[in-house]
């Protein structure tokens, strides 16, 4: 019993930072109708470039964290120019074959950056953990959930109190509508990708302080992580991406110890099969797909 | 106000627009009509900009419209309403007219800046008085998705309105109305123009087209093929041919202005 609170718990701590990630492509996925699968690795490169400095110049870890989150939305601009605004709205499938296509560029000019597999990430978090009554707590880990806390809370601040924020769902329900309400749908998206990068820029960093190690493979770990946590909470869905994160989180915590650490990821694609199967709307997905359908009937 | 000239729009071989000329004064309700597929929607999402010109040109208040975006044309003073609506489903009906509203300056720019920033008591003032316009006061916190269909419609129309628009597009607003729905719009319809708004109106509803316009064109494939006032229009016989149907034809006189 205490191991499978204990499991929960821990859960739950690294869930958040999935639930950060799968955040970053529901919102992309709301204002664009696309799936941005470049979004794991600007977060990727945008660690890298931290990294680089660090390796070079040993600058200090706070430099390293400004870093990180200013390269990866100068990133995520970049994306949004080279695969969204210079292809043709209506044609989903060649945006998301660019950004497949960007993901691939950014992985190699982060391993022209920095040629080895890994190297230690400078990390400003306080490592250590406390027992509270029989359970194990890791600072880091705690950390990384305040962090999502935070980001979650300051996200639904920016969406529902102020005027981007209403714009943003003003496009995400009717870009067109949108667009003839006087609102300038592509600075809206311009600032959504910023947004986003951020977003996944804090959860990338405080993924990677908890493991003091970044590689090349972040970028596809993150976009496997965060397309996967999207998808069981619901394309679209903000409250959806959360719960998914958390779901993935639990689940994988419980497979890591139950039946070992190999079947971890293993037990990640297991549950968003079954759901895909039993739930294909996600969690709470089934509202946003009903208006999905509405949105492509209007069209 | 309005000016087409030469205004074309193919799709692929077929001519939707031909050539189109129309002007719109400064003021008036002007009406479009003509018989399904005869380029009247067309000719309304040329003029927002929903797609590009085939040839010619659309002049809005002297300045060439061409080529802009949507939300500058909006911003020149070019509202819309959608014959299918599109409102904004999860915003609530004050949020909906509140979006509209501040779009002239465009709110996505006036960035991140609490909500409640800038909502001077003027812009509430306005608000309520386009709740009242719409005679939905008492639903301005209900989500416009909880909203029945003819409430959809009266928000529709006042969140165009919403945007203090210079010269109001009207995309079939009457479609699927009774009576005294069709009654009620043409009140609205006026007291917007009355408020300094030109009208263009395209329609099916002869009831709501020969009551409230000054000025109709009719449409066949693509081209005009008759202008006037409501009664020189309902006397044409092209237009009674085209439009009305032969039984009108041979019912109605033959004269009338082309």
């Amino acid at each position: 019993m205490i191991d499978f609170v204990q499991n929960t718990v821990d859960g739950i701590m690294f869930g958040s930072s999935y639930a950060l990630l799968a955040i970053g492509f529901t919102i992309i996925f709301g204002v664009m109708r696309r799936l941005n699968l470049a979004y794991g690795a600007t977060i990727m490169l945008g660690a890298y470039a931290g990294t680089w400095l660090h390796v070079h110049y040993q600058v200090n870890a706070l430099v390293v964290a400004m870093t990180i989150l200013a390269c990866t939305v100068l990133a995520g601009i970049y994306v949004e120019r080279l695969c969204f605004r210079a292809v043709r709205r209506d044609a989903v499938l060649a945006s998301m074959v660019s950004s497949f296509v960007i993901w691939m560029q950014l992985e190699e000019v982060a391993i022209h950056l920095l040629p080895e597999r890994t190297y230690p990430f400078p990390s400003l978090f306080v490592a250590g953990s406390f027992e509270l009554g029989p359970f194990l707590f890791r600072a880091e880990q705690i950390t990384m959930l305040a962090l999502a806390v935070v980001m979650v809370a300051a996200l639904n601040l920016l969406l529902h109190r102020t005027r981007y924020g209403l714009a943003l769902r003003a496009v995400c329900e009717s870009p067109q509508a949108a667009g003839y309400m006087g609102i300038d749908t592509r600075w809206v998206m311009l600032c959504a990708f910023a947004l986003v990068s951020l977003v996944g820029g804090v959860a990338g960093y405080a993924i990677l302080a908890t493991d003091e190690q970044v590689t090349p493979f972040f970028g596809l770990w993150a976009t496997f992580k965060g397309l996967i946590a999207m998808m069981l909470g619901g394309m679209g869905s903000l409250p959806g991406a959360i719960l998914g994160g958390l779901v993935l989180g639990v689940v994988e915590a419980h497979a890591q110890w139950y039946l070992g650490n190999e079947y971890k990821d293993l037990s990640a694609y297991v549950l968003l099969f079954a759901i895909l199967v039993l739930r294909p709307g996600g969690l709470m997905g089934r509202r946003i797909l009903g208006r999905e359908e509405l949105a492509f009937r209007r069209v | 106000m309005l000016e087409l000239r030469g205004l074309s729009k193919h799709f692929g071989g077929v001519k939707a627009l031909d050539r189109l000329d129309l002007t719109i004064d400064e003021g008036e309700i002007f009406g479009l009509i003509g018989p399904n597929g005869s380029g009247k929607s067309t000719t309304i999402n040329v003029i927002c900009g929903v797609y590009p010109q085939t040839a010619g040109s659309v002049l809005f208040r002297g300045e060439l419209m061409n080529g802009k975006p949507p939300h500058q044309r909006l911003r020149a003073g070019l509202a819309r309403t959608f014959q299918n609506i599109r409102l904004f489903p999860t915003l609530t009906v004050w949020q909906n007219l509140w979006v509209a509203q501040n779009s002239p300056g465009d709110i996505a720019r006036q960035g991140f800046l609490p909500r409640w920033f800038g909502t001077t008591r003027r812009t509430r003032q306005e608000i309520a008085e386009l709740l009242e316009l719409a005679d939905l006061g008492h639903k301005s916190d209900e989500l416009a998705a909880n909203l029945a269909f003819g409430e959809q419609r009266r928000l529709e129309f006042a969140r165009a309105a919403a945007a203090r628009p210079k010269l109001l597009l009207l995309d079939e607003p009457a479609a699927g109305m009774n009576s005294q729905e069709i009654d009620d719009l043409s009140w609205r319809i006026r007291r917007v123009r009355d408020s300094g708004v030109t009208v263009l109106l395209v329609e099916h509803v002869m009831e709501l087209v020969m009551g409230v316009t000054e000025r109709i064109a009719v449409l066949n494939f693509g081209h005009r093929i008759a202008f006037g006032t409501p009664s020189e229009v309902q006397r044409n016989r092209a237009v009674q041919e085209a439009y009305l149907g032969t039984s009108a034809a041979e019912a109605g006189p033959a004269d009338g202005s082309a």
